[in-house]
């Protein structure tokens, strides 16, 4: 440690910016994977292994496609700031918009499951910024660190049974509704 | 916009330039290539410890520290050994008069065949030595055993009318140092020294079957020249031109390798620079794809990311498995000729483990060179019959077991392709060119498939 007054000062100084940077910046990471239902269960040391993992924040400008419908799926996006627009092109050849995105949302996460081709393709609203979570990566943690990868699949697969479920019920809704319209023509008798 | 012409044209030329580029630097790759290949080969046990709960940091040292004592050790034997094989030493003669001088000639007082002596330069008699210059006489000590050994070389010279000689005695391995005196005291010539001593040293097997090799083939060679010649003229001398030719072919093939082994060895690059940098392409790896993968454009992020992950595993498969592949046809083959009770079981099967690298061709190279080395040994022909069948043996297991499960299948070189790469190979950096040739082809090979493939996958925009 350098004696002179100054030098320590200037030590002290530098040491201190670089702990703190470097807390901010963990922080604003691991709060973020915090909000992701699949993350939920982890630690905060564990929150920091995953982050060590994520590429980004990678920024997009508006408009910019982030991933493309019928490419395979390389992992989840996790959205840092921005907004995004989810978008499915129909066999009629028409586009559907079927969800907008904000903060602590994540989208393209059955390319943590397999390499399907992607069922829909996202596009930036607004100027975003995004966390990328890839799937080699979770290969390499089921390989390395167990447990972690363990909380981390019991995560996607409740996501992946919240989304089925949602399914399910509008499917049921739409089943219903047709139904409904179905029994209202007969009984116009304009169907046989 | 440019057009996708200039775009391809720039994309060629930075091509050529960064291929003219890594051509130039190859000789400071070599250590990072090595670096490389040693990332990928230690990246499981690492990942073995880290599954066990070491921290990923430790792991890599612990390696590190274990892979490094062990090779430390492995070269500082091999290299005294080496050493210990083959003795050069060289001596001058000035002409310190001012008149010409001149060499008649040089020979050995016992010039036996198997004598362990040898001139190193072959010159032409007579030879002059203008006044204040000197001529530089290399000698080489190449024992076919540990057997004590002296000799003296005799050299006659002339400066105007008078002729002497002077004996020059040598000996190796505890021989007897014979007297040698300068005949009469001229004035006007200056032997650095007049008596040599090569130290202790043990037989060296390269150099031994090499001059073996030579000797036979022009001695061959002398017997036919008679029937050539009607046909080819009388100045046509096949002996010779083999001595010659063969001589510069060996000297480009163990030359070439002594520059790259210097180049490697040599000083700290080895010991410093490999390990250095292995370590952070092993700890900081991730990081690193992640700086790389920052670069790319948002277009190609996911496509990039898809190729890097996929060659990554696609070579560090290849590199494994031809690893392993070496080192079971190795064990095999140094097993296989010490049962058999070839001599130098242990560098013979080596090279023919690493050999096995190049299809078609490395198998023979292990037959050829333990078949030379069992009769140069005196082991006869029956000892050659054996080693014959011993590698055939290897070659079935290696062809039937070892490849299918180690090599990935998707790397097949054509035949033409791996005679053309392992030309260029030997041509570039001699024999371990001709080795690193088809791994190297092999690592290109499989991440141009994986990247065409990856490609295909994508709607390119």
């Amino acid at each position: 440690m350098p004696s002179d007054p100054l030098w320590r000062h200037v030590f002290r100084r530098l040491q201190e910016r670089v702990r703190s940077g470097r807390k901010e910046e963990e922080t604003a990471a691991c709060k973020l994977l915090q909000k992701v239902p699949i993350f939920q269960e982890l630690s905060g040391r564990e929150l920091h292994k995953i982050e060590e993992m994520l590429y980004g924040p990678r920024d997009w400008r508006a408009g910019e496609a982030i991933i493309n419908q019928g490419d395979p799926g390389m992992g989840m996006y996790i959205v840092a700031s921005g907004q995004i627009r989810i978008v499915q092109m129909g066999d009629d050849g028409f586009e559907k918009q079927l969800a907008t995105l904000t903060r602590g949302n994540f989208f393209g996460a059955q390319a943590l499951v397999d390499q399907s081709p992607r069922p829909a393709s996202a596009y930036a609203l607004q100027p975003c910024s995004l966390l990328v979570f890839c799937r080699p990566d979770l290969l390499e943690l089921i390989d390395t660190n167990l447990p972690l990868a363990l909380k981390i699949v019991e995560g996607l697969a409740q996501a992946i049974s919240t989304d089925l479920l949602e399914v399910i019920e509008k499917l049921s809704a739409q089943l219903r509704d047709s139904e409904r319209l179905l029994k209202g023509a007969r009984r116009a008798g304009s169907i046989q | 916009m440019m057009n996708w012409q200039v775009k391809v044209v720039l994309a060629l030329v930075a091509i050529v330039v960064g291929g003219w580029f890594v051509y130039e630097i190859r000789g400071i790759l070599t250590p990072f290539v090595l670096a490389f290949i040693l990332a990928y080969v230690l990246y499981p046990i690492i990942d073995w410890m880290e599954r066990r709960g070491l921290g990923r940091a430790w792991s890599t040292l612990l390696v590190f520290s274990l892979v490094f004592a062990g090779l430390g050790l492995g070269v500082f034997k091999a290299g005294d050994k080496l050493a210990g094989e083959m003795v050069d030493r060289v001596f001058t003669i000035a002409n310190t008069g001012d008149k010409p001088l001149i060499i008649h000639g040089m020979a050995w007082e016992d010039d036996a065949r198997d004598q362990p002596f040898v001139l190193r330069e072959e010159h032409r008699w007579p030879l002059e030595i203008a006044p204040m210059e000197e001529l530089a006489v290399p000698l080489r000590f190449v024992p076919k055993d540990q057997a004590p050994a002296a000799n003296a070389l005799l050299i006659a010279y002339s400066q105007g009318q008078d002729e002497h000689s002077q004996r020059i005695s040598v000996h190796g391995n505890g021989g007897v140092v014979a007297g040698s005196q300068a005949v009469g005291n001229p004035g006007f010539i200056a032997f650095s020294r007049t008596d040599i001593g090569f130290g202790e040293a043990d037989p060296n097997v390269l150099v031994e079957i090499g001059d073996r090799i030579l000797a036979e083939a022009s001695t061959r060679a002398a017997k036919i020249e008679p029937m050539l010649q009607p046909y080819l003229g009388s100045d046509f001398r096949l002996a010779e031109l083999i001595r010659e030719h063969g001589e510069r072919l060996m000297r480009t093939m163990l030359g070439g390798t002594t520059l790259f082994i210097e180049g490697v060895i040599s000083g700290l690059t080895f010991v410093v620079i490999v390990p250095f940098v292995a370590f952070f392409f092993l700890k900081e790896g991730r990081r690193l794809t992640r700086c790389l993968m920052a670069l790319v454009p948002n277009a190609y992020f996911e496509l990039c990311l898809n190729l890097m992950y996929q060659a990554n595993r696609q070579i560090g498969n290849y590199i494994r498995g031809q690893l392993l592949a070496v080192l079971v046809v190795s064990v095999l083959a140094i097993s296989g000729l010490s049962i058999l009770g070839v001599y130098y079981a242990l560098p013979l099967g080596l090279l023919a483990g690493l050999a096995n690298v190049i299809p078609f061709l490395g198998p023979l190279i292990g037959i050829v060179c333990s078949s030379i080395v069992a009769l140069a040994t005196g082991g006869g022909l029956a000892m050659v019959a054996k080693v014959i069948v011993m590698f055939l043996v290897i070659q079935l297991i290696d062809n039937v077991l070892i490849q299918p499960t180690m090599v990935a299948k998707s790397v097949e070189l054509h035949p033409l392709v791996v005679l053309f790469v392992v030309m260029v190979g030997s041509q570039l950096m001699g024999i371990v060119g001709m080795l690193i040739a088809v791994p190297l082809t092999g690592i290109a090979k499989v991440s141009g498939q994986t990247i065409y493939e990856g490609v295909k996958q994508y709607r390119l925009r």
